[in-house]
């Protein structure tokens, strides 16, 4: 019996009176890659910012089953409070901090999990010194899982757009999530960092036992890990289920193709 | 009813004296995307400089204050040029910065050129008054208001009708794409600078008669067109003219109605109260962050 | 303790400068500004964790200081407190009032920060001015050396004393910037989205960024009027605030050391090299133009301040060795 991790029920939000999505549900299992996908200005976005409580839809919920299975609706939260349940998100435009080293980077992706204080670091109390050493090691195993260690105090700013997009995963992986939500990871790669990607977002799920939702453009990596994908267009679902049956869905074709003639119906889309 | 009506028009020359300034922040905003917190002191600036020059040539109050104004529009183009085209890649922080050392610079050379002790300056019309409603107008306040009014009229009318204050828009608007439309953007910040030294040096002179012309004159204006910008938004021309006549208005209340000491104080209070609830001024727009 | 060494190595040239006196190799009068150095130094330290890691600013510097300033003299030449009582009470209350103005922080965007924190200055300025059963109104206020109880200050004690703030709080600053507060400080500054994407509470940090820089204000302040003991209303204008901002800027953000390099080009070399210059050292007005043409100087061609300068100084020398060995003999 598979467990959901993350629910969305009827959530709706709208800007200036059209509404961005509308009345859109599904849901996540645990252990799931899952896929989010639409033509542009689908929504994606806007979902996207509503689960992660950037935006705060109209209605609707967001139920997420944290990793004592206490079921939240992430609604009811504050954007910064979101990761303390065990839900991290990546950013489209890679938002990591330039002045800081990689590993920095990656250390802020724990701040959570760090219970000293400034008067503690001010003093650099014996506490505060051994959290230190112990996230810092965490850090070093994940950028070692990644293939980065050697880089581990090199400053972000200047660092390729791929090993940037890493660094974020690996931010992600910091406080151990439960269910890592990715803004169009495969933006800005080319097709062998894509496969890359997909090798490492396969294992990531394997070795930190994570969900992961992927809200993505590039059909070729959510067609490859997806287990299950959403489709949708205008803010309304057309379609869910395997990527063989989205990839054989009407609704979706249209959506990104545009009205098709009866004779053409097996696009692929790869 | 008289005190009111005195109050009234006393604000409506203050606040003249504050609009011109604030437009001139204003109009440095939209185009350079950058906050001018040294338009009070080139404004002082260029009023030394119009002092300086009704001294030594004895010549009418107004041709003073045309070459005072003229001067500042040179100053103005000439920090554009110096300065403000090499900062293009800078954070908007920065350049509010870069100002800052404006300020510092203005302050250092106004005494090293024209000594330390404050000048005075005449009024334009000497003297004269009428009767308001039983309120004491002089002639000189009404010149001032009427000034006032009609150069922002007069501005308002170039920014909407003519194809230059098009520009102005365009690139206020967008930069980039009135670069790529053919605006030259760069001679619109250019005038945008030259112009708002202008208004400066202009509310600085009118302000001068009142309380001499000294390093510090303009700290108070400085502060309330700032003021005023922020209570009538950022995002548009005339809300921070709208908002110097309410501040005007404001603190010349405050300060007869409350206490003429703790006036100015109360209305930098009440500021900041607004400024809570009301983040975006009284017109401006909320803009959300797209993530 | 390695990584503190250059802190150590600053206050040791501080403390060094006394004794030079005494064997009368620099004069009495540059002890004083070497002492208004450090606690200006001081005073930037914390700007420097507001603007330069948390990246939000603030006109209001000079209003606390010249509080922490009022407070103390008051409290020990009024009512007889010994120092350091008073000194905690006189960085309490202005702590306060920066948390207030932190909370009012997060309501305001850039820009609008800088003007109201223009307002707040303002309040202080005239505050200072008309209670002078406080402030001693336009004749100012007198302060007296620190009275430690058991042991009363002289000039060169005091010195000692600032200098000894000095290393404590480059120390302490260290370590927390270097620290998961600092990371969380810098994110903020960086990305608020990504901040808050990472749990970190933007009303927290910038509470904290104002409580640094609000507290080494006041302390400065503190140790201002008594080092000087004489603070006068019209001082703490927004002038000052924007000095201090230069020593931030000049010196350069997001260092410990920047600040202090920044103090002595704003607040040293003024007093000590250029007025000692002939013809123009008489030119009122000299300091000003000097900061204000290094502020516009230092931010166009070296953003990040002067520290750096030794920075690009060695690889420019690098660079050059480089050279050398890549040409070949013929």
């Amino acid at each position: 019996m598979k467990k959901q991790c993350l629910t969305i029920k009827d959530l709706t939000i709208a800007f200036g009176g059209i509404k961005a999505v509308d009345h859109l549900s599904f849901h996540i299992d645990e252990g799931e890659i899952y896929g989010l996908i639409g033509p542009n200005g689908a929504g994606k976005t806007t979902v996207f910012n509503c689960i992660t409580q950037f935006y705060k839809p109209d209605s609707g919920a967001v139920m997420f089953t944290d990793k004592d299975n206490n079921i939240f609706n992430l609604v009811q939260m504050k954007t910064h409070q979101i990761i303390s349940h065990g839900l991290v998100r990546t950013f489209q435009n890679v938002e990591l901090i330039h002045e800081l080293s990689i590993l920095d980077n990656l250390l802020v992706g724990a701040h959570i999990d760090f219970k000293t204080g400034v008067l503690a670091h001010a003093f650099r109390t014996k506490k505060s010194k051994q959290e230190e050493r112990l996230l810092l090691e965490r850090g070093e195993k994940i950028l070692d899982f990644l293939g980065l260690l050697d880089k581990k105090d090199e400053l972000i700013g200047g660092q390729p757009y791929g090993i940037l997009k890493k660094v974020e995963l690996g931010r992600t992986l910091m406080s151990h999530p439960k269910l890592i939500i990715l803004d169009e990871p495969a933006a800005g790669l080319n097709d062998t960092e894509t496969v890359e990607l997909a090798k490492l977002l396969k294992s990531i799920r394997d070795e930190y036992k994570c969900t992961i939702l992927l809200v993505e453009h590039d059909m070729r990596l959510v067609m490859d890990i997806c287990d299950r994908i959403c489709a949708i267009s205008f803010g309304k679902k057309i379609g869910e289920g395997t990527p063989i049956e989205i990839q054989s869905n009407k609704d979706v074709q249209e959506a990104y193709l545009g009205k098709v003639d009866e004779d053409e119906t097996d696009i692929n889309i790869r | 009813m008289s005190t009111f009506l005195q109050i009234l028009f006393s604000s409506l020359e203050s606040g003249s004296v504050y609009a011109l300034a604030a437009l001139g922040i204003i109009i440095i905003f939209r185009t350079s995307r950058m906050t001018n917190f040294a338009q009070g002191s080139i404004g002082m600036f260029n009023a030394f400089i119009a002092t300086f020059f009704l001294m030594k040539t004895g010549a009418n109050t107004v041709v003073a204050v045309l070459v005072g104004m003229l001067s500042a529009f040179l100053s103005g183009i000439l920090v554009d040029m110096v300065i403000m085209r090499r900062s293009k890649n800078i954070s908007p922080i920065s350049k509010q910065m870069i100002t800052f050392g404006l300020i510092m610079l203005f302050l250092g050379v106004a005494p090293m050129v024209f000594g330390s002790s404050p000048l005075s300056f005449p009024r334009f019309i000497k003297s004269g008054a009428v009767t308001i409603g039983g309120a004491s107008v002089t002639h000189n306040a009404i010149l001032n208001i009427s000034v006032g009014v009609v150069l922002m009229l007069g501005l308002f009318y170039f920014l909407q009708r003519t194809k230059w204050g098009l520009a102005v828009r365009v690139t206020a608007s967008n930069e980039q794409t009135a670069q790529l439309m053919g605006v030259p953007t760069k001679n619109v910040t250019m005038g945008a600078w030259a112009v708002a030294a202008a208004l400066g040096a202009l509310s600085a002179l009118m302000l001068a008669p009142a309380i001499s012309v000294n390093v510090s004159m303009m700290d108070n204006v400085q502060i309330f067109a700032l003021i005023a910008c922020v209570l009538g938004g950022f995002q548009t021309f005339y809300g921070p003219v709208i908002g110097a006549y309410i501040i005007g208005l404001t603190k010349n209340l405050l300060s007869y109605y409350v206490s003429s000491t703790w006036g100015g104080a109360l209305l930098y209070v009440l500021f900041l109260i607004f400024i809570i609830f009301k983040p975006n001024g009284l017109i401006g727009k909320k803009l959300i962050k797209k993530v | 303790m390695k990584t503190y060494t250059k802190y150590f190595a600053v206050g040791l040239a501080f403390i060094i400068a006394p004794f030079l006196q005494k064997a009368g190799l620099i004069s009495s009068s540059s002890i004083i500004v070497l002492g208004t150095v450090m606690f200006y130094a001081i005073v930037g330290i914390g700007l420097n964790v507001l603007l330069g890691y948390s990246g939000l600013i603030s006109l209001g510097t000079a209003g606390f200081m010249g509080l922490g300033a009022y407070i103390s003299a008051y409290l020990t030449q009024d009512l007889g407190l010994p120092f350091l009582l008073s000194l905690i009470i006189s960085v309490g209350i202005p702590l306060i009032i920066g948390l207030v103005i932190g909370l009012i922080s997060l309501r305001i965007e850039g820009y609008y920060l800088a003007i109201a924190t223009l307002g707040v200055a303002e309040i202080f300025r005239q505050v200072f001015v008309e209670l002078d059963f406080f402030t001693g109104g336009f004749s100012g206020k007198n302060a007296g050396y620190p009275d430690l109880i058991f042991l009363n200050l002289d000039r060169f004690w005091t010195y000692i004393l600032i200098a000894v703030c000095l290393i404590g709080l480059m120390v302490v600053t260290h370590n927390i910037v270097y620290s998961r507060s600092g990371r969380a400080l810098l994110t903020m500054r960086g990305s608020e989205a990504a901040a808050q994407a990472m749990g970190i509470s933007l009303l927290k940090y910038r509470l904290l960024a104002f409580g640094i820089a609000t507290l080494y204000a006041a302390i400065g302040g503190v140790l201002y009027v008594h080092f000087i003991r004489f603070a006068y209303p019209s001082g703490w204008n927004v002038n000052l605030s924007l000095q201090i901002l230069a020593v931030v800027v000049i010196g350069g953000m997001r260092t410990i050391i920047g600040p202090i390099i920044g103090s002595f080009v704003v607040f040293g070399i003024p007093e000590l090299v250029l007025k000692q210059l002939p013809i123009i050292g008489n030119i009122d007005g000299l300091a000003y133009i000097f900061t204000g043409i290094l502020i516009i100087v230092v931010i166009l061609f070296y953003p990040n301040g002067l520290i750096y300068l030794g920075h690009d100084i060695k690889t420019l020398f690098n660079k050059e060795k480089v050279n050398e060995k890549a040409v070949p003999d013929h």
